[in-house]
């Protein structure tokens, strides 16, 4: 007997069930050349933006896999998962200075959904060529409103995490600092997530412990109301599962995983949020971030300032840093402009990478936060 | 094996083609002790193949994990997987690019120990054993422990059709702790992680837990961060982001990419006269070594920064073809995708004897002569952004002020910036604390006019 105190799961219905996603445009049936053209004309498209446009990286992967979840309790499940993901970088050189842009697009879904998709590939060898002559963002802080796509990367990384359970299921401590009633951010601030939700990447009918998936709040009206759950975790807190036991593939042990994780639908418009800001900084896009305890850094794709109510001028360099609690708690408007954000790549977590994840946020406003850049001794 | 695949491949490519092949298997066995108890402990296995050909003057990869009990290229079975796996090559080389690629020839491959019998020996209950070791020496109230081991025992052949092969075993434990304290929103996790193809010494383990503790007492005392253009001392785990930049930019990849600050550097002095930097795939001991790359390049020792002067750049074989220079022996491939070029055992400072892992002083001995400062340890978000231009800006996970030439306490919301190739033209001292990071040996690094803000 290793174990010091046996492992209790929480009970779940063990269900029978034949899933087949939508497989739209089997690729199983797309010749390789075939995918080899698509990817070469959207990578002809960001080569063709510019002569300063120096190198570009275009990757296509697809995949479907047949899935098979059986246990002694009598579950068995059978699925078709597709999967595709294209990714292009382009990098636009002048002289010693360089800039890059990306753009990642992931789907549950078929060859269907990548076709017809140069727009978004041109835009960002466009935007990377422009930044060439943007300055660098001054550093300080600033009241900073995220774009959709940034707000959904902040928020899985900054507190998504934080709510997966094994993080505090047995340690005290964390326990606390994640007690549920305690106040996160102001009541504008709804955060949640969905595996159960249409057509995304983080989407699936049932977890990797046979538990349905479903959408759990996290925090509601600023409240901290819930946290996502495996089996074990959940019977360890005598709170219910959440269907987020996941792993990336048969080498690998369910964990508790976030699935298609966002901050809820505001009101109002992007105009909104910054028509009374004298002075901000508008960070669009997410080259990476990083969450250390409740310490964060963005790295934003490129950012605008905002004067006087207005969008003003392109600014490079944005890193958006702070303490997790504080800006939560700083987060003060929230647009009705919510989307997901569907990109390539994934989240990883105990040496289980890449898990397919989606992030969804309207455009979302900080009072004020730090925007890294040109430091002021600098 | 992979020499029946390649025998295939032989028959089928055509006059000017080529093939080399990789097959790896690995056993690893993992031990985890979560938040002060035993989580869990097991064992995985990974075998595959992977195959590149050069057919048609263009080149072609594919890769298996369906090695199971029939070796690819043995047997009826594995006669059905090895062909099936050579048309996925070969209809991959038809859409491939072009490419002067040269297989090397067989050649006499270095003298390296990479496999330890005992470490391979080891039994479940004896790694159980070294967590447990840790986790008694580094419990203490109000914090949490986590411990994690993991023992890989791997057998690597390679091997292509110009006669070059090699094969050889590696063994290598990792065993790494982290201690977590939370008080309020406080939230503290100090770590360390020793790395070796033997079995950690109790000397050794020493090491993690007073590495560990010393860092964890300067800890519990916060005190104000300094603000402005500061010395500022980087350890050896903390240097990473002012190394990155560099090593990014001596890879051959970003030097044809055109995007390597170093590219027209070769030759002159771009760093401190103390700055050299050394690749070592010989280096003793360490998991990253071993007798040949992975497309049958010997491996031997690449000098690549020399007093301050840039020396050379890595290359495998394809960057090597396009540059028309010749591979260093830098080919690293995994089961799937084609090899790219990668570092081995990175060395900082002069490469010499008495290479440790046994923990020094916080600081190395640069805190002396500091009267206002910083010791960075690490940093949040490294690795982000536009990194190969030597910019650099991130908030501290972990570092201390530095007063009067000792450790006044941790600082949090402080962030440092600079430009590593502005700080590194004068470096301020290198410390006597010289360790191993994973694959890296370095010093720690007194750095001055580091950007210091306060947030």
């Amino acid at each position: 007997m290793l174990l010091e105190r046996p492992i209790q799961l929480a009970p779940v219905p063990p269900q029978r069930a034949e899933g087949i996603l939508d497989l739209d445009g089997d690729v199983r049936g797309v010749p390789l050349a075939e995918k080899k053209r698509l990817i070469e004309a959207y990578n002809g498209a960001m080569l063709a933006v510019s002569d300063r446009i120096v190198d570009t990286l275009m990757t296509y992967r697809d995949e479907v896999s047949e899935y098979w979840y059986v246990n002694s309790e009598g579950a068995v499940l059978h699925e078709l998962r597709p999967e595709v993901t294209l990714s292009g970088t382009a990098v636009a050189r002048r002289d010693g200075t360089i800039e890059k842009g990306l753009e990642s697009i992931g789907l549950r879904r078929g060859w269907r959904s990548v076709q017809d998709k140069a727009a978004g590939f041109r835009a960002v060898a466009e935007r990377a060529v422009l930044l060439l002559d943007a300055p660098t963002v001054t550093g300080g802080t600033y009241p900073v409103v995220l774009d959709p796509e940034l707000a959904g990367v902040f928020i899985h990384e900054a507190f998504g995490h934080l709510s997966e359970a094994d993080f505090v299921y047995e340690n005290p401590q964390a326990r606390e600092m994640m007690t549920l009633g305690r106040r996160f951010g102001k009541p504008v601030l709804n955060v949640g997530d969905n595996g159960a939700a249409s057509g995304l990447r983080g989407t699936l009918p049932f977890d990797d412990e046979g538990t349905p998936t479903q959408d759990t709040a996290l925090i509601r009206e600023g409240i901290l109301v819930g946290r996502l759950h495996s089996r074990e975790t959940a019977a360890a807190m005598h709170e219910r599962p959440t269907g987020n036991a996941r792993a990336i593939s048969f080498r690998h042990p369910p964990i508790v995983r976030m699935t298609n994780t966002y901050i809820g639908n505001g009101r109002g418009t992007f105009e909104d949020l910054i028509r009374d800001l004298k002075l901000g900084v508008y960070a669009c896009g997410a080259f990476g971030g990083q969450t250390m305890l409740e310490n964060f850094s963005f790295t934003a794709a490129y950012g605008y300032m905002i004067r006087d109510g207005q969008v003003a001028e392109l600014v490079k360099d944005v890193v958006l840093a702070g303490n997790l609690f504080q800006t939560l708690d700083r987060i003060d408007h929230i647009a009705g402009d919510f989307r997901w954000n569907q990109m390539g790549g994934g989240c990883g977590k105990g040496g289980q990478f890449p898990l397919p994840v989606t992030e969804g946020a309207p455009h979302v406003r900080i009072e004020e936060a730090l925007i890294g850049g040109d430091l002021p001794n600098d | 094996m992979i020499d029946g695949l390649l025998e295939l491949a032989r028959r089928r490519l055509e006059q000017g083609g080529g093939a080399d092949a990789l097959e790896r298997r690995v056993e690893r066995t993992s031990v985890a002790f979560e938040w002060g108890r035993l989580k869990a402990a097991g064992v995985t296995e990974e075998a595959g193949v992977n195959l590149r050909v050069l057919h048609r003057g263009r080149v072609g990869v594919a890769g298996t994990t369906n090695v199971g009990a029939e070796n690819v290229g043995a047997g009826d079975a594995g006669a059905q997987h090895a062909a099936l796996l050579l048309d996925r090559a070969l209809a991959s080389a038809e859409l491939g690019e072009e490419l002067a690629l040269a297989f090397p020839s067989r050649a006499k491959l270095p003298r390296v120990t990479t496999h330890v019998q005992r470490t391979a020996d080891a039994s479940l209950a004896r790694l159980i054993e070294i967590g447990q070791f840790l986790l008694e020496r580094l419990t203490r109230e109000g914090c949490q422990v986590n411990v994690a081991i993991e023992r890989d025992v791997s057998d690597t052949r390679v091997a292509n059709t110009a006669g070059a092969e090699g094969a050889y075993r590696s063994t290598g434990v990792a065993v790494s702790a982290d201690v977590w304290r939370i008080a309020g929103d406080d939230v503290l996790a100090i770590g360390d992680a020793i790395e070796s193809t033997d079995l950690p010494s109790e000397d050794a383990l020493e090491g993690v837990v007073r590495s560990i503790t010393s860092r964890l007492d300067h800890a519990l005392r916060i005190v104000a961060p300094p603000e402005g253009a500061l010395p500022v001392v980087f350890t050896p785990a903390g240097l990473s982001a002012v190394l990155l930049p560099v090593t990014q930019g001596l890879s051959g990849k970003a030097v044809l990419q055109g995007i390597s600050p170093l590219a027209t550097r070769v030759g002159q002095r771009v760093f401190d006269e103390c700055f050299s930097l050394t690749d070592d795939p010989l280096a003793p001991g360490r998991t990253a070594s071993r007798p040949l790359d992975d497309e049958c390049v010997p491996s031997r020792g690449t000098g690549l920064v020399e007093r301050g002067v840039v020396q050379r750049f890595i290359y495998d074989l394809e960057t090597a073809a396009r540059a028309t220079t010749a591979s260093t022996g830098h080919g690293k491939r995994g089961i799937f995708g084609k090899p790219v070029p990668g570092y081995t055992n990175l060395i900082l400072g002069e490469s010499g004897d008495g290479r440790r892992e046994t923990w020094r002083e916080l600081g190395g001995g640069l805190l002396k002569g500091i009267n206002d400062g910083l010791l960075v340890d690490d940093l949040i978000g490294v690795g982000q952004g536009n990194v190969i231009g030597g910019a650099f800006s991130h908030p501290v996970a972990l570092a201390y002020r530095i007063e009067r030439g000792e450790i006044a306490g941790r600082v949090k919301d402080a962030a440092v910036a600079g430009n590593v190739y502005e700080l590194l033209k004068r470096i301020a001292g290198l410390g006597n604390d010289a360790r191993w990071t994973g694959s890296r040996f370095t010093p720690s690094l007194l750095l001055e006019g580091v950007a210091v803000a306060r947030r």
